[in-house]
């Protein structure tokens, strides 16, 4: 189980050198990409919020949170990455050790993965594999452990990739997720896991500790639902600014990024009692669903759909780099270690509408997710967002689009790559889409 | 016309670029309004008067969108008598369609060609295919000429026309006959298996040193990419009537295989050699110039 196999069995072989030069070159043009968002972002609302400064600040993946984790690793703290939100933060948390979520949202690495696998896999995981091929990303680097959930096949193959550098704890979700003897298994896993993490952090997760950290992620909870809760009304905030908000949360230090989001709700707060809209309220409002979309190269759709002409609004999102990181709270009864390692797994299996699940029913959640988004949020269409490679999402889509047209709301299937070369084609398409929903308002 | 490969140095992808005038007249009184589609590779500019068609300009897009907008506008203008200053408003669509310097605001080319298809045909049209120089659309439309969804293909150039030019070059057949001469097989061939343009070059290579004829080859060709655009079609939902538009509607072994694949007729498509007679290929034009009516209109009201 220890670290550092000798021989690599799947990466290639890569001189220092070349590592050296290519992360210069790719951070350099990582942080122009993560600037450039910023401003676009400060542009589209003028009157953008205070509270935004930290996020822009804390989204920075070469900056004040990198060097925050470097100092807590010195003095001895353990950093657990991981690759999907199956993986129980609250137990990291518990054993004073740092949870990070480590996928790549970066476009240059993707073309380094294909060193490694062929470009039919999914960009999101050969990005990822290319950013550890030249050790771009900070919060990867610094991770002791990654936790790797077997959810579709490009993430169960990436931990096994990633184990030519890294200690991975694989876990094993059940596909059916709506039978005893499914979460029975998966209850498992997380006692299995809670084992680990304490055996390698040497901390013991005390029944204590764990409250205090599932007690630390109710707040965080209801910080979000509080941020999604202003995006229900006239709009008081561009969408990628929460969409910001919401993927810090994967970095962030979880106490902190708590405070921050809920000092934005309060400026949120009297800017909907101003009436002070950051757009028109008959502005289209979009929901985008699908494929994860990582910070920073990712906000490609995001920035095309608000500066689109005519503008769209994004006021929701079915993703799991967006509001299902924190959408669904730990349900426990009783504080015993029992319950609250019960409730944890119960959580991390049965709230979520991850694509890999299938049942009798298929992946009904996922379905009643997105209808009661619509409705809540007067949701006018929505972006089904699908990178190449990306099968589970892109095989969903047929059964999302007749839900969907059954109650009249628009949805287009947009599928792209890591590249930025397809903008002026997604522009065509996403104008075309937002034109049709404001024709249906006028003209 | 040209008989294929007569003449030495022919520029077989080149095709017809004109301008026409309908018989109508205009006084000081009427509303002008114009729109400037520029596409991949055709930039197309019509006028209207009233929101009828009164002329346009077809002209190839050259390296520079904005040049290609001016050059699409003087030539729909030429003859009618019309100064550029006299339009109320333009509207700017296609792919270089932020790049149109005088367009008072850019629509995109799938409602347009929407707009377009249903002013050619009526009210009756629900499904527009658009084949451009660089893309296909597929768009289901209502009763006003309302989009009510759409799809492209991907990047690439697979079934366009610029797919078409390269055949023409590679065939030395003039672009214009390429449909007719298609369907000159007794047997429709097999659809050749990949339609990218980089490799079907190869791949028609292959069968023309294999004895295929032109002809042969052409079918196979037309048919894969007859089945793309179908497919689609299927993909958006076919509903009657159907038509298609832009470049390739011109292109019969398109046109006519798509009907066959689908099992429906497309509405007649109206003869565009001939005076008085409007043109499927600029129907993301008119459709600009019909927006840009009813923007004007709008504006005056407010």
């Amino acid at each position: 189980m220890m670290n550092e196999p000798v021989e690599k069995r799947y990466m290639p072989e890569v001189s220092r050198k070349e590592i050296d030069e290519l992360k210069t070159t790719m951070k350099a043009a990582s942080q122009k990409v993560m600037a450039e968002n910023i401003e676009r972002m400060k542009k589209a609302d003028p009157k953008r919020p205070e509270a935004m400064k930290y996020f822009d600040e804390i989204s920075n993946l070469f900056g004040k949170r990198q060097e925050e984790i470097a100092a807590e690793k010195a003095k001895g703290k353990k950093v657990i990455g991981y690759m999907c939100l199956f993986a129980p933060t609250e137990l990291i948390l518990a054993a004073d050790a740092i949870p990070v979520r480590v996928n790549s949202g970066w476009y240059d690495t993707s073309k380094l993965g294909d060193r490694v696998v062929p470009v039919e896999v999914c960009p999101v995981i050969r990005s990822t594999i290319g950013a550890k091929m030249i050790e771009l990303s900070p919060f990867m680097e610094q991770s002791d452990a990654l936790i790797s959930v077997l959810t579709c096949d490009g993430m169960t193959k990436l931990g096994e990739i990633l184990s030519d550098y890294k200690t991975i704890w694989g876990m094993n979700v059940p596909r059916i997720k709506d039978s005893t003897q499914s979460l029975r298994f998966w209850n498992d896993e997380i006692k299995q896991m809670k084992n680990q993490i304490e055996t390698f952090t040497g901390n013991k997760i005390t029944r204590n500790k764990l409250k205090e950290a599932i007690e630390l992620s109710h707040r965080a909870t209801k910080a979000f639902r509080r941020l999604q809760e202003l995006r229900k009304g006239s709009p008081v905030i561009m969408g990628r600014d929460a969409m910001l908000v919401n993927q810090t949360f994967l970095w962030d230090d979880k106490l902190r990024w708590t405070q921050k989001t809920e000092a934005l709700c309060d400026e949120l707060e009297k800017r909907a009692q101003r009436k002070d809209w950051v757009c028109s309220p008959d502005t289209p409002r979009v929901m985008i669903t699908g494929t994860p979309m990582f910070w920073p190269d990712n906000w490609k759709l995001p920035t095309l759909v608000e500066e689109s002409n005519p503008q769209g609004i994004i006021v929701a999102d079915e993703q799991c780099s967006g509001e299902r990181i924190l959408n669904d709270p730990v349900g426990v009864d009783e504080w015993s270690m029992d319950d609250m390692l019960n409730a944890i797994g119960e959580r991390y299996l049965m709230a979520s509408t991850c694509p890999c699940f299938t049942s009798k029913d298929g992946n009904e959640d996922r379905i009643n997710w997105l209808l009661n988004k619509v409705k809540d949020w007067k949701v006018q269409g929505v972006v089904y967002y699908v990178v190449r490679g990306c099968m589970l999402y892109a095989m969903e889509y047929t059964r999302v689009k007749k839900a969907l047209d059954k109650i009249n709301v628009p949805v287009y299937y947009l599928d792209t790559e890591y590249t930025r070369e397809d903008v002026g084609q997604m522009k065509t398409r996403v104008e075309a889409f937002l034109e049709m929903l404001t024709a249906r308002v006028d003209m | 016309m040209t008989e294929a490969g007569t003449v030495k140095g022919q520029e077989f992808w080149r095709w017809q670029e004109y301008h026409r005038i309908m018989p109508k007249k205009w006084t000081n009184k009427d509303l002008i309004t114009a729109g400037v589609d520029v596409g991949s590779v055709g930039s197309k500019a019509a006028i209207m008067v009233n929101g009828e068609a009164y002329s346009w300009g077809i002209t190839r897009t050259g390296s520079n969108s904005p040049e290609s907008a001016t050059k699409a506008l003087s030539y729909a203008l030429e003859g009618t008598g019309l100064k550029a200053s006299d339009i109320k408003y333009i509207v700017g669509t296609g792919y270089g369609r932020v790049n149109v310097p005088m367009a008072n605001k850019a629509i995109t080319e799938i409602a347009c060609h929407a707009k377009g298809a249903n002013y050619i045909w009526g009210p009756t049209v629900r499904t527009v295919l658009d084949v451009g120089g660089q893309d296909i659309k597929a768009i289901r439309i209502d009763e006003t000429g309302r989009v009510t969804s759409f799809l492209m293909n991907d990047k690439c150039a697979a079934g366009t026309g610029r797919g078409m030019e390269v055949f023409a070059d590679l065939l030395q057949i003039p672009i214009e006959d390429i449909g007719g001469i298609s369907l000159k097989v007794e047997k429709e061939p097999e659809p050749v298996s990949c339609t990218c343009v980089a490799f079907a070059k190869t791949e028609a290579m292959g069968l023309l040193r294999k004895g295929w004829t032109k002809e042969k080859v052409l079918a196979a060709y037309t048919r894969a990419m007859a089945v793309r655009m179908a497919n689609l079609i299927n993909r958006v939902g076919l509903e009657k009537e159907l038509v298609v538009t832009g470049g390739q509607s011109k292109n019969i072994g398109i046109v006519s295989r798509i009907e066959v694949i689908l099992g429906v007729k497309c509405l007649p498509m109206p003869n565009w050699r001939d005076e008085g007679s409007l043109d499927p290929m600029v129907a993301g034009a008119l459709g600009a110039a019909l927006f840009a009516k009813a923007l004007y209109e709008k504006a005056q009201k407010a």
